[in-house]
């Protein structure tokens, strides 16, 4: 019986492995857990955004019953931080933003924390605030960290200017700027901006620490950074990294809001003060709102020059990227930006100033697309307005200008047909998906505007350099294997994904696959975070390394059984077979384990599969001209909407959204459609109401989802349509490159191109409100 | 979650409820009456109000009527908005009440609870408004009572200590009138009032009422003269509705008062256009 044949995964719409259990709502996520003898833990925030703390007191507070722990910032006076470590876990002398945590209640039960968080009461002395971007661009204007150039660098792709708000100033300088300009023929410039926002995933973030007798520090927390859990726990606390164990659960959303390490210190704080009891700190749905990190706010200049046929010559990007209070991911984002700045066109001459700026405003972390949504919705608003200029179709212009083997990237990275996916397709296959010829803007009967909207995007996966995955494979006796792999599920399916593609290397059935859905730092393989829509492509290939390893011991101990050598065999359909008679071979189970002679001597052992892999050749940006390879390659793609917008009152309704995505080989298309859908959801949710809104003090006016608005569920695109173009790469495990962030990245873009046809007017300002709409007709002053 | 204690009762008669708020009070404690809870709690949990007592009225037999009795439809101040929305009864109150929030939140939230509402908006309130209906009101000093709406509803519920709203009597007549409810948002439908209108025809006359555009709900007699003179141009009435507003146009975060007041001007004419054929 041959083996072979049909045993194909890549490519099949397979049913999620967590499918069943978060259906039937028996899945438990870190804060479903009680454990006997937890204390809880609250959190005392700032109602002030930028403060000198002149007292705390505590006495009333200590009086609650159940009290066990007050902890504040002098427990702990230092900064700690992913890229430059400017931030104390507990305010230090000073708040800086509105919800900053002041201190630690740590009692019995969590009613008795929150009724002390109340008695706490904390002295303020105002300071000025620095309440925009804007504002903190000036000489002269208020700052929010005297210090900054005494901050700890983590990576070295950081210039913070001290005596500045700049927490970091990221330059591209490409060709020659300024004398491309002064010879284009055709120029426009416009500035964008919006304010910051969130992520709300389902699940609020909660940790739970404990410090054992020995001096194990056991953290249990629903992280995207398991591993850097340690690292922040070993750098700033000084724990051994080997003293330390994370557990990590599945995880109920994160859009990147979870990759960063904020309430798992202070968790280990409220441990400590309490002999290392187990602490449980758990935000309130406002605390992740404001408390713990969001979104960054933007402002963008961005300049276009062409010749007057429509190719485009230089392009000039100012990046004012709102950071809040400290830098955190929001200084990576700044890079990130600037490295891709241009979207994917070709562009010979290229200035970009990526700025990260403080303010007092709750600090920002990653979020889905990590710059990329950001900069596009300022780029693809400029081509648009380029190409009525020039008056050249939108998609004509794109097309004329789309980045190809040849070229370079705004870092100086040479595109070839293997680190890009193909622009043009995607651009192509999404006119045709939104009807593009049919008309872009036409009035209906009910005397309704229905108008489309597109963008082109890029995104390359900017990982730290070392990066690397690792997988372990162990045998069942029945044959059946388990995958032991560090990625983190947070709903994008990537235990789905990554059995999948161990299926397809083994030749056997999925269901024989069991994936370990929870993540234990002790015995789970080093794994770079789950975040940059890398995971599928490093944990990918660790697992086809691993399943190689597995597979060479297969067939050793299969060539003892059947006498014969190892390279005459091939493995698969749970057997280990002879290439030349695939009907003479032995099952997977009779071997797995070792292989036992009729005389009962037993050799080789169980098969346990190993396997890594490593970021190849990834190189830090120049300070001052940012060359350098900071990712392994680019996924593209095309965005399309189509809306009706009415002009009696200026709302409107988004009718059709569409992605055309080019990631390399789809390993699993329903799950990888499901991606792109939910991405569409969560840009055209940012782009059309969300936005936190500050007094003049700072003060965030809508932190609850009563004020917070995002889409609900009804008010979604009648129609959704996803396609994939698939252009493999070579290195991509069975060809896939990353597509995790894609879906959201020219949503918003292509949003605002519809309406501002619509409403015949340039709609150049986030969330894009019917109020904003009408402002932008009245003529008047629009923006932050 | 609510972070204090405190002491819960379900009386079984109005009168019981009554008693209880009064015995409560003389022990100096803090008393709320509270039907759905969905505003005690929302607040609580986020230390906006506090009680050392709360009255369930739900236990109180008259507060879950939802039936004709005579010429009255008889509306207990515990029925909830879905109760109503889904009811036959009277077409202006159900689609009103749809309006004012989500599915599930309207499984909870009760037209009594609508009416005594912190926040300013009490959208129930403006169909009520333009029925001369009355209110049975119980658990004062005087007892049980029957009084027009309008004597113990201006802005707000004010009612005597110790008092709640029982139940809400609508003669019949006004039951099946001409009517139209509009309500705008800043962007989702679930959310608070732009502006808010409930109007019908009686006897050839536009009577409308409205929220969200200023601080509070109401009816306004001269807002009504001006829609119903069919001698002024759409503009002219436009005009002059907007002048006779009570109090000034609502600037916050739904919406700035310029943007209000245009989304205003479109709302009443649409209620206008689709009324004028019954005013004549």
């Amino acid at each position: 019986m041959t083996t072979n044949q049909g045993w194909k995964s890549i490519g099949k719409p397979e049913q999620r492995i967590d499918a069943v259990e978060k259906a039937a709502g028996t899945v438990k996520y870190v804060g479903d857990f009680a454990v006997p003898g937890m204390l809880h833990a609250k959190l005392v925030t700032s109602t002030q955004a930028h403060a000198k703390i002149l007292s705390i007191h505590t006495e009333e507070a200590w009086k609650v019953p159940g009290v066990r722990a007050i902890v504040t910032g002098e427990m702990f006076p230092y900064h700690i931080g992913p890229i430059l470590a400017d931030r104390p876990p507990l305010a230090l002398e000073k708040v800086r933003y509105y919800g900053e945590p002041i201190a630690i209640v740590v009692a019995d039960h969590e009613y008795q924390a929150k009724q002390a968080v109340q008695k706490v009461q904390v002295e303020y002395q105002p300071l000025p605030v620095v309440n925009s971007v804007q504002q903190a661009f000036q000489t002269g204007a208020p700052l929010v960290h005297e210090n900054s150039g005494q901050y700890m660098k983590i990576i070295s792709n950081v210039y913070p200017v001290p005596g500045t708000n700049i927490g970091s100033h990221i330059k591209i300088r490409k060709g020659d700027f300024q004398t491309a300009w002064a010879g284009c023929e055709e120029t426009f410039e416009a500035t964008y901006s919006f304010n910051l926002t969130d992520h709300v995933a389902l699940e609020p973030r909660s940790t739970r620490v404990e410090i054992t007798p020995s001096g194990k520090v056991v953290v249990h927390s629903c992280t995207q950074s398991p591993f850097t859990i340690k690292k922040v726990l070993n750098q700033f606390f000084n724990i051994a990294v080997g003293n330390i164990v994370v557990h990590a659960p599945l995880v109920g959303g994160a859009f990147g809001g979870k990759g960063t390490i904020q309430l798992e210190p202070l968790a280990y704080l409220a441990s400590k003060a309490v002999g290392g009891k187990l602490v449980k700190l758990e935000n309130s749905r406002e605390e992740d709102l404001i408390t713990s990190p969001c979104h960054i706010g933007l402002q963008a200049t961005v300049s276009l020059g062409a010749t007057k046929e429509g190719k485009l010559v230089a392009g000039k990007y100012t990046f004012l990227i709102d950071s809040g209070a400290y830098t955190d991911q929001a200084a990576g984002i700044t890079r990130a930006a600037a490295l891709d700045c241009t979207g994917p066109y070709n562009i010979p001459n290229v200035w970009c100033d990526s700025y990260c700026m403080y303010t007092n405003h709750p600090f920002a972390t990653s979020f889905r697309g990590y710059g990329h949504p950001e900069l596009t919705f300022a780029v693809e608003r400029t081509m648009d307005q380029l190409a009525k200029k020039l008056n050249l179709d939108p998609i004509q212009f794109r097309l004329m200008n789309t980045i190809k083997p040849g070229d370079t990237s705004p870092t100086q990275v040479l595109i070839d047909s293997n680190n890009i996916g193909d622009a043009t397709k995607c651009i192509e296959r999404a006119k045709e998906l939104i009807a593009w010829d049919q008309g872009k803007r036409q009035e209906t009967a009910e005397k309704k505007v229905r108008s489309k909207g597109i963008s082109l995007f890029w995104k390359t996966s900017t990982t730290a350099t070392n990066a690397q995955a690792g997988v372990v494979l162990t045998f069942e006796a029945d044959g059946s294997v388990n995958l032991n792999c560090a990625a983190i599920e947070v709903g994008q399916g990537t235990k789905t994904v990554l059995a999948q593609i161990l299926a397809e290397k083994l030749k056997i059935d999925l269901k024989d696959v069991h994936v370990t859905m929870e993540l234990n730092t002790q015995y789970d393989p080093h794994q770079w975070r789950t975040v940059a829509s890398s995971t599928t492509f490093l944990a990918g290939r660790a697992v086809l390394a691993a399943a190689e390893d597995a597979i060479m011991q297969l067939k050793k101990t299969a060539s003892i059984a059947m006498q014969c050598a190892s390279e005459d065999l091939d493995v698969g359909g749970g057997r280990v077979y002879l290439k030349a008679n695939p009907e003479y071979g032995v099952q997977i189970k009779d071997i797995a384990l070792g292989y036992k002679y009729p005389n009962g001597h037993t050799v080789e052992g169980q098969i346990i599969g190993s396997g890594k892999y490593v970021q190849r050749h990834l190189t830090p940006m120049d300070e001052e001209t940012g060359f350098g390879k900071p990712g392994p390659w680019w996924s593209v793609g095309a965005q399309a909407v189509e809306i009706e917008w009415d002009p009696a009152d200026y709302s409107y309704k988004i009718l059709k959204a569409v992605t055309v995505l080019d990631g390399g080989t789809i390993i699993n298309p329903m799950m990888a459609t499901q991606q792109m859908r939910g991405g569409m959801s969560l840009g055209l949710s940012f782009a059309s109401s969300e936005g936190f809104v500050f007094d003049q003090q700072g003060i965030v006016q809508n932190p609850q989802l009563r004020t917070y608005k995002i889409m609900r569920f009804g008010e979604q695109p009648d129609e959704y349509i996803v396609d994939f173009i698939e252009t493999p790469n070579i290195d991509g495990p069975y060809g896939a490159r990353g597509i995790g962030e894609y879906g959201v990245i020219g949503a918003a873009a292509a949003l605002a191109n519809g309406l501002s046809a619509a409403a015949e007017v340039e709609l150049n300002h986030l969330p894009l409100l019917p109020e904003l709409i009408w402002k932008a007709k009245q003529g008047k002053e629009v923006g932050q | 979650m609510i972070p204090f204690d405190f002491e819960y009762y379900k009386p079984t008669t109005a009168a019981e409820a009554g008693e209880t708020y009064q015995h409560l009070q003389e022990q100096g404690k803090t008393v709320m009456y509270y039907n759905g809870g969905t505003e005690f709690i929302t607040l609580a949990r986020v230390n906006q109000i506090t009680a050392d007592a709360i009255i369930d009225l739900k236990g109180i037999p008259e507060v879950r009527a939802l039936e004709l009795q005579g010429d009255l439809l008889v509306i207990g101040c515990s029925v909830t908005l879905n109760q109503i929305a889904e009811s036959p009864y009277f077409p202006l109150l159900a689609q009103t009440v749809k309006g004012i929030a989500d599915h599930t939140s309207r499984n909870k939230i009760t037209i009594g609870g609508n009416l005594g509402s912190r926040l300013a908006y009490r959208e129930g309130v403006l169909p009520l408004l333009l029925t001369d209906c009355k209110v049975k009101v119980a658990g004062g000093r005087s007892g049980e009572r029957v009084v027009p709406l309008t004597q113990v509803f201006e802005k707000q519920l004010n009612l005597e200590p110790g008092e709640f709203l029982l139940q809400i009597l609508i003669d019949q007549q006004y039951l099946n009138l001409p009517f139209v409810h509009l309500k705008k948002t800043k962007h989702s439908k679930v959310d608070y009032p732009l502006v808010s209108v409930a109007a019908l025809v009686k006897d050839k006359a536009i009577r409308m009422a409205f929220s969200g555009i200023c601080e509070y709900p109401f009816r306004l007699g001269e807002i009504e003269e001006v829609v119903n003179n069919t001698t002024f141009a759409r503009k002219e009435q436009l005009k002059q509705v907007v002048a006779k507003l009570p109090a000034a146009i609502v600037d916050d975060l739904q919406g700035s008062a310029g943007y209000r007041e245009f989304v205003f001007r479109n709302v009443l004419r649409e209620t206008i256009d689709a009324l004028e054929w019954a005013q004549k």
